[in-house]
């Protein structure tokens, strides 16, 4: 019976996990880069969720479409101001594009957690819950009113995003680009503003992500570090720049961390990530879903 | 007109001048600043400048961005903690026991992630980083968690302390010139420019990176290991991630690819947060901004805009 709780709670945290990865493998489909600015992406949307929500006393339901906002807006302005001169090639460490990007996502994500250090002070908030039932039980899985909910509406975001992706012309354009950038654009697509559209998905849904969780975490400036690792973890488990297989391992690594934390070590279970981690770059390091990334 | 082919041997033989010059003058500080406060930023800022001597190695020289160099320290400075708490081993084994152990561990994460290209190096050291902390924070009985830990003293001499920062400053500086000066340093650099071609010319390329990664990270333990000594309190926030933000922020600004660059940097950042700090604690929101600004307008850093206008003077 426990083993039933803990595979729900495991898919449930796994889907969060995904909200954040998927983002992450989009942007490394793309550019080939890795956003180390990601948890705060995260961090930003629990805050504003839990901002105007607290502080403007709206409804935590259209705080929710806030959050997304904010994230995308954050999205935009990292593409438009720090990604865009890689790939025009006039960065000044343009020809060393890897080392470009490690350095100002790292010093973006710095940047981030200080100003909210700075400005909104370094204590945690509690975030409003968005709906008001306590522990309930579904057979023999407990859960409480809010990771039943933000679960639901993490699923849908999911489902409409696979959708997004697979049907709308936009997404067949990012897959495109992330196939081969010159050969769209030499079809015809606009491969800066499908990049630019990556970036806000991305920062919309790890806000959506900090958003949802906000009520369980309770936000701290730092609180996106542990879901960026995680992230990492997931979307090298999954083969960097597969959103499937990013959502597969998601699933994979929140289920298996439920079961650890219960079953071998709780005070160790943010240790798991780092064993999964070293499992799959030692034995398949291209992923489940990626392409072979060994040098030479 | 000089050789051409001298022109690296050159510029190389004028940064390790001026570095020198720099550790002369930053050696000269304590006649001009009094009072053990102002005397322990200075030594702390000294301690900054090797880790960021460490961490230039790998990312300037060789191209490899490790986001671990503050977790390399504190795993340094933890070795020398519980080999002190457990068996009593004196500072003297205590202390290259931390350099080795941290070269230990730089070997066993290069073995996973430096045969693969792309990003597998930042990500997978950010994780083990973190996580490492943690780790440490956790283990309520083995390394006493948050609360830290007791370590032996060098000496309560704060000024003695001092020039033993310097010294290990030099003992680093003439190492890291030794290995740019030969074989190895071309090496390094032809796999950070282009390690296909540098493959093609029979270099060993995943060899090189793990030389390097190795060097960098025992840098980073002796420093670690050192400022354990210093304070006489080793705990897990030695390893936050803010400390790496530092130390990039030190090279970045500093100059990448450059020694003199990475001292100055390393002392001056340092210093420079001391000031800050003064004005309500905004010194990582304007290191952060300096970081991004440098990277996309001015790569060549401090060092790189002092040298030019220095070599243009003398050519």
């Amino acid at each position: 019976m426990l083993a039933f709780d803990l595979l729900a709670n495991g898919l449930i945290y796994g889907c969060f996990y995904a909200l954040m990865a998927i983002g992450l493998a989009m942007i490394f489909g793309v550019l080939k880069i890795v956003n180390f600015a990601h948890g705060e992406f995260f961090m930003i949307g629990a805050y504003t969720y839990v901002l105007v929500a607290l502080k403007l006393g709206v409804s935590p339901w259209l705080a929710l479409p806030c959050a997304a906002v904010s994230g995308a807006l954050l999205g935009w302005l990292v593409e438009r101001l720090l990604m865009r001169p890689m790939y025009q090639g006039y960065a000044s460490w343009g020809f060393m594009k890897d080392e470009y990007a490690v350095v100002v996502t790292f010093g973006l994500s710095l940047l981030l957690i200080n100003l909210v250090d700075k400005i909104v002070g370094p204590y945690s908030f509690r975030g409003p819950p968005l709906i008001d039932v306590s522990r309930f039980a579904l057979g023999p899985i407990m859960l409480t009113g809010q990771k039943a909910i933000a679960a639901v509406v993490s699923v849908l975001l999911m489902i409409g995003l696979a959708l997004f992706i697979k049907r709308s012309v936009w997404g067949k354009q990012i897959q495109a680009v992330a196939q081969n950038r010159l050969g769209a654009s030499l079809a015809g697509i606009d491969a800066t503003r499908t990049t630019s559209l990556i970036f806000m998905i991305s920062g919309m849904l790890a806000a959506l992500s900090g958003a949802l969780l906000a009520p369980l975490v309770n936000p701290s400036p730092d609180i996106g570090a542990f879901p960026a690792v995680k992230s990492y973890v997931i979307v090298v488990l999954g083969g960097m720049g597969s959103i499937w297989g990013a959502m597969l391992a998601a699933l994979i690594l929140g289920v298996s961390e439920a079961f650890f934390s219960v079953y071998i070590s709780y005070d160790y279970r943010d240790a798991f990530g780092l064993i999964i981690l070293v499992v799959v770059l030692l034995f398949r390091p291209q992923g489940l879903f990626g392409e072979k990334g060994r040098e030479l | 007109m000089k050789p051409i082919h001298n022109l690296w041997q050159e510029r190389l033989r004028f940064d390790m001048r001026a570095a020198l010059v720099i550790i002369a003058l930053i050696g000269l500080l304590p006649a001009v600043v009094y009072g053990p406060y102002a005397l322990g930023i200075i030594l702390v800022s000294v301690y900054f400048a090797i880790l960021a001597l460490g961490w230039n190695l790998l990312a300037g020289y060789t191209g490899q961005f490790s986001l671990a160099p503050a977790a390399f320290a504190m795993i340094g400075a933890y070795t020398t903690a519980l080999l002190d708490h457990y068996w009593q081993v004196p500072l003297a084994l205590g202390i290259p026991a931390a350099i080795v152990v941290t070269a230990l561990f730089g070997l066993m994460l290069g073995k996973l992630v430096l045969n693969l290209s792309g990003p597998y190096l930042s990500l997978t050291t950010l994780a083990f980083a973190e996580i490492a902390r943690v780790v440490i924070g956790n283990s309520h009985e083995f390394t006493r968690g948050d609360q830290g830990m007791h370590v032996a003293t060098l000496t309560d001499n704060r000024l003695a302390y001092y020039y033993i920062f310097l010294f290990a400053l030099v003992v680093v500086l003439a190492c890291i010139y030794w290995l740019l000066k030969g074989k190895l340093g071309r090496f390094m650099m032809a796999v950070r420019d282009d390690p296909v071609g540098a493959e093609s010319r029979g270099i060993n390329v995943v060899r090189i990176k793990m030389i390097a990664f190795c060097i960098s990270c025992s840098i980073c333990g002796l420093a670690g290991s050192l400022y354990g000594t210093f304070s006489q309190l080793v705990s897990p926030e030695l390893g936050l991630l803010q400390q790496t933000g530092l130390i990039l922020s030190m090279v970045v600004i500093g100059g990448m690819g450059s020694l003199s660059g990475a001292i100055l940097g390393g002392v001056l950042i340092y210093l420079g947060s001391e000031w800050l700090r003064g004005f309500g604690d905004i010194q990582m929101i304007v290191f952060a901004l300096l970081v991004i600004v440098f990277a996309r307008y001015i790569p060549g850093g401090l060092w790189g805009m002092v040298a030019a206008r220095l070599q243009g003077r003398r050519s």
